[in-house]
């Protein structure tokens, strides 16, 4: 009972449970992690090799979880969509819905569930207070989105005959094949050896290897890494983390040049190769939903045999060509869209909204607008052409002013 | 012992006093010399004997019911507003509300959705921050303190009734924006985000989880009250202290620049109690959630601790 | 002008029992201020210790000291035979406290009240609570407004109940800060009945005061507090024996008794008339030779009867001889320096 009261040293032990407990946790965070990624060591395999492996991968049935995240650089858009606080509405109905929606699909990250079995496919979407879906089936596929309650079923046409349009294709691509292989007076590659020339063709322009093992949603991982060789382009390097057991990508990401984190990237952050319960895909449009019914057109064996035959003489060339025209080849071409294309995009009047949303993102430059990422820029021009390209603004100027 | 104390001696106190006070005082003495070592009760006895009288002290206070019957209010005004003055315009105000004249159980999830950024945060900190301050501005911490309730045992009890009032605030909500939807609505199957639907049980259910999910997301800021109040002797001070806190957590959080930030905010997944709205309902963000308060629960209760045990108590 | 009773219970256990309260060199420091320097508190067993000192003389926070709600800047203090803080869960059940006056949640009732402070006690049986609420209220004489909340009590009912709490179960030691504060005169002297019969009973209370007249009349010992420093402490005979004693002597020859005093080494300090001064109003007499004089002298170690044979062997007529102790009043004056309810 020498120190019966507590004395300043004594009070100072008291916080230390207080202060240790914080760093016990920030060293878990980040050490536990390192650790565990230290560990994977999964047999070596060439780049050639690793894609044989993802290309034989026969997984048909998983679920998941998505988590795709973007840092592109670009402005903040949350205030200028004025749902700063406000859980988001889903935008449904104002004019510069579709712009919104697409930069916040770029701009913000997502977590989605996915679900596949062998003949059903689910993406579910996770918004705050809101969820799109995507079920997929041999019936057609249904597209909700609940901030809206909108339902869309995408199917085919009731008297199309798949079979007999798949048996008609195999058969024309038989022929194809035949005709090829007797005009070249030699078998067809295998697709191993399709895959040793595109490996070739790509090993022109690109730099492909095998990365550091990893685990991806808790799971050892390959990681094959492309790097452009091309100067011109602002992509540094994609990489892609592909199951050790079964093959199946589990992540890819783009880092820009010279950055340390990726720009984009999309990854599983837990997966299960189990069937998912059939209840998952189950979707009836419940009541009150508004539901659009989209037929897609599938042409029927006649009228793809009535194409074939238009193609051969040349009577589809009334179509007008595309307004589309790239520049340049690999990853740094450039892509330019002419007025008449480019009018769906928001220079070309899609109202005074989107344009103010796209002068606040974009910024002037001479013959333009610029939309700067760290990945990938777009030039609008005075005169109303779109050119978009993973290059530098200067390229996109340059390309502009070809002609 | 209980013979003699149950003896209504004569009224006023000197008489009263020779009358009982000897008997009691002997019999316990010489049964067991110091008290309180010969029949020593179990600390959790102890701790439940405590939080039984504290639950009891909050739900008898005025406040507590002022403060949830204001809670209840959101539900009904939400209700009756859309009654009054009939549908709102998909994808308009809070999500959920569009809903409400197809399922007057949606009535309960909108509340939720308006009162989490400001008023349940509110009500919380009013109950956390008043914790340790409100007692010591009233001079009963100290009488607590030499019952002895024990430092560490009436931060423990004190932490468990915030935690309660927590639960009774997301109930109210729900239980009462339930009841008034099905008063003024129609009421049938529950459709879920994903599309599917449920039946009302199931449906119920759901809304249920949903109040857990909105009480552990709480959880967090009611051990950030309790530590705030163990600071101050002015509960004022601590209450709007803990709802500042609460409001730029959520600031902090829509703030681009400061996404590395955002998974360590407490407000983190105060808006993600959806998930149990999907089909099959989502649990990820329920563990993380309840990890992060966890984390938020050891943090600020050993901060509290910490303040407390070596807290002079002079008020 | 003690309890009797009291005193000799007192007496009793403190030789077998030891000490109730005991701190060496209990100090307390408030950022620049020193509340308690260096306090050396012995309190028997038993006894009813009044702690008397004037208001901020650091007796409240001596008391927080003791019951563990302030930690000491340095010392010790055991409280029932165990250090203080350290102890405090097995130390405090033992002990009713009454600190800083009464506080209550305004908004229960005064037996809500109790309840709630006897379930932070976690050796108070549940079972008995509501019956030792029921008597404790019974004791204070509160149990007609039981129910009532206590913001509408008044300072003096709140004071009863503040007792009633500390009382809520048999306790060995009390530790009682101004218990009749706010007490109306019955009220007070409710209270030091209950003081008293509770020593009777074996119970130490300690009892801290800036009145006086509280202590001297239930206390068998006392400690004075002035500016933060124990100045005295002991039994309250000690106490007062520990003061000046004067012998007075009242004789129609002053002059004779003067130099009779002074032959036996007395301090003479003064002389007064001392005729019948009230009924015939004031000195009206003062030439008379007849007349009563009261001569005051200190008396120091001479014992009184060898003063009273020395002036009546000098054939003083001694009319009336008194030994005067000090007032417990003067004596407190004399220590602490400043009168009572004087803020250092």
């Amino acid at each position: 009972m020498s120190v019966p009261s507590a004395g300043p040293s004594r009070k100072a032990v008291r916080w230390i449970p207080a202060v240790a407990v914080p760093i016990a946790i920030a060293v878990g965070v980040v050490v536990v992690p390192m650790q565990a990624n230290a560990a994977v060591d999964l047999p070596d395999l060439t780049p050639k090799q690793l894609l044989e492996f993802a290309a034989a991968s026969d997984v048909t049935t998983l679920s998941g979880t998505i988590e795709q995240t973007s840092e592109l650089g670009l402005p903040d858009l949350s205030a200028l969509k004025g749902d700063l606080a406000a859980p988001s509405t889903g935008g449904a109905g104002s004019a510069g819905a579709g712009l919104d929606d697409l930069l916040s699909l770029i701009t913000t990250d997502h977590t989605a569930k996915v679900y596949v079995d062998g003949s059903n496919a689910r993406l579910q979407v996770l918004d705050r207070l809101a969820e799109r879906d995507v079920y997929a089936s041999a019936s057609g596929a249904w597209i909700y989105d609940s901030s809206a309650q909108a339902a869309t079923h995408v199917v085919l046409p009731p008297d199309a005959d798949l079979d007999a349009l798949a048996t008609a294709m195999q058969g024309e691509a038989d022929a194809a094949k035949a005709r090829l292989e007797a005009e070249l007076g030699a078998a067809l590659p295998t697709p191993e050896a399709m895959l040793d020339q595109a490996l070739a063709r790509l090993g022109d322009s690109t730099d492909v290897s095998v990365g550091t093992d990893s685990r991806v949603a808790g799971r050892d991982a390959y990681e094959l890494v492309l790097e452009p060789g091309d100067p011109d382009t602002l992509v540094g390097e994609v990489s892609i983390a592909i199951d050790g057991e079964n093959g199946v990508p589990l992540a890819a990401s783009v880092t820009a040049r010279g950055a340390s984190e990726p720009a984009f990237s999309v990854a599983f952050t837990d997966i299960g190769y189990t069937a998912p319960d059939a209840s998952v895909f189950a979707f009836t449009p419940p009541e009150g939903t508004d539901v659009t019914e989209q037929v897609i057109p599938v042409p029927t064996v006649a009228e793809l045999e009535q194409w074939q035959a238009e193609g051969a003489t040349g009577a589809a060339t009334d179509h007008p060509a595309p307004p589309v025209t790239v520049h340049g080849e690999g990853w740094s071409a450039v892509v330019e869209l002419e007025p008449a294309a480019a009018q769906g995009a928001p220079t070309g009047g899609a109202g005074a909204e989107a344009s103010a949303m796209l002068d606040a993102i974009t910024q002037p430059v001479a013959g333009g607008r610029l939309l700067s990422t760290s990945l990938v820029n777009v030039l609008f021009t005075d005169d109303g052409r779109v050119f978009a390209g993973a290059v530098s603004a200067d390229r996109l100027a340059a390309a502009a002013s070809e002609r | 012992m209980s013979s003699s104390e149950g003896e209504r001696g004569p009224e006023g106190l000197e008489t009263s006093s020779s009358a009982t006070r000897p008997a009691v005082s002997s019999a316990t003495r010489s049964a067991d010399g110091p008290g309180p070592q010969a029949a020593r009760p179990s600390k959790l006895g102890g701790i439940l004997s405590l939080l039984a009288s504290e639950l009891r002290t909050l739900f008898r206070r005025r406040r507590t019911w002022a403060m949830l019957g204001a809670l209840a209010l959101i539900p009904i005004l939400i209700a009756v507003a859309i009654r009054i003055a009939g549908d709102s315009p998909s994808g308009r105000g809070p999500a959920f509300l569009d809903r409400i004249t197809q399922n007057g159980l949606f009535v309960g999830v909108t509340a939720i959705i308006v009162a989490i950024p400001l008023f349940l945060p509110l009500t919380i900190g009013v109950v956390a921050g008043d914790s340790i301050a409100g007692e010591a501005s009233h001079g009963t911490l100290r009488y607590l303190l030499i019952a002895p309730a024990g430092r560490i045992r009436l931060l423990v009890v004190k932490y468990l009734a915030a935690a309660a009032f927590c639960a009774a605030a997301t109930l109210t909500v729900v239980v009462v924006g339930t009841l008034i939807g099905w008063a003024l609505f129609p009421i049938g199957p529950v459709t879920l985000l994903s599309g599917t639907e449920v039946s009302v049980g199931e449906g119920l259910l759901r809304f249920l989880m949903i109040a857990a999910y909105v009480t552990v997301s709480l959880l967090g800021l009611s051990a950030i009250g309790l530590f705030l109040s163990t600071l101050t002797t002015v509960p004022v001070g601590s209450m709007a202290a803990t709802a500042i806190v609460a409001v730029v957590a959520q600031i902090l959080g829509a703030l681009p620049q400061l996404e590395w930030l955002h998974p360590w905010l407490f407000t983190r997944y105060w808006l993600d109690f959806a998930d149990l709205l999907r089909e099959p309902p989502v649990w990820d963000s329920f563990a993380d959630n309840a990890v992060l308060q966890a984390g938020y629960i050891v943090v600020f209760g050993l901060l509290a601790a910490a303040r407390f045990v070596t807290k002079d108590v002079l008020s | 002008m003690g309890d009797p009773g009291g005193l000799g219970v007192s007496a009793e256990s403190a030789d077998s029992a030891g000490l109730a309260i005991e701190t060496h060199g209990l100090t307390k420091r408030f950022r620049s201020q020193l509340a308690v320097d260096g306090l050396d508190l012995a309190v028997p067993h038993g006894a009813v210790f009044g702690f008397l000192g004037p208001n901020g003389s650091g007796k409240t926070t001596t008391i927080r000291m003791l019951l563990g709600l302030v930690a000491a800047t340095a010392g010790e203090a055991r409280v029932l035979g165990a250090g203080m803080p350290r102890h405090v869960d097995s130390v405090l059940p033992r002990v009713g406290a009454l600190v800083e006056g009464p506080a209550f949640s305004p908004y229960l009732s005064g037996a809500a009240n109790l309840a709630r402070f006897d379930a932070a006690d976690r050796w108070a049986p549940s079972r008995t609570r509501a019956a030792r609420v029921a008597d404790a209220l019974e004791q204070v004489g509160l149990a007609h407004v039981a129910q009532k909340k206590v913001h509408a009590y008044s300072l003096g009912m709140k004071q009863r109940l503040g007792l009633a709490n500390a009382l809520l179960m048999p306790r060995e030691l009390l530790v009682l800060d101004e218990p009749t504060n706010g007490l109306d005169p019955q009220g007070t002297r409710e209270v030091r009945s209950l003081i008293r019969s509770l020593a009777r009973d074996g119970t130490t209370v300690f009892v801290s005061s800036h009145l006086l007249a509280e202590v001297e009349q239930v206390c068998s010992h006392v400690g004075v507090m002035s500016a933060g420093r124990l100045v005295a402490q002991g039994t309250l005979d000690e106490f007062r024996d520990a003061g000046e004693a004067r012998a007075l002597v009242r004789t129609p020859d002053a002059d004779a008794a003067r130099r009779v005093l002074q032959g036996l080494g007395m301090h003479v300090d003064g002389s007064i008339s001392a005729g019948r001064v009230a009924d015939d109003g004031g000195v009206s007499r003062p030439a008379d030779a007849s007349a009563d004089v009261v001569v005051t002298a200190t008396l120091e170690t001479t014992p009184p009867e060898a003063v009273v044979a020395a002036l009546v062997a000098d054939g003083v007529r001694v009319r009336g001889f008194e030994v005067e102790r000090a007032s417990l009043e003067q004596r407190f004056v004399e220590l602490t320096g400043e009168g009572f309810d004087v803020v250092q």
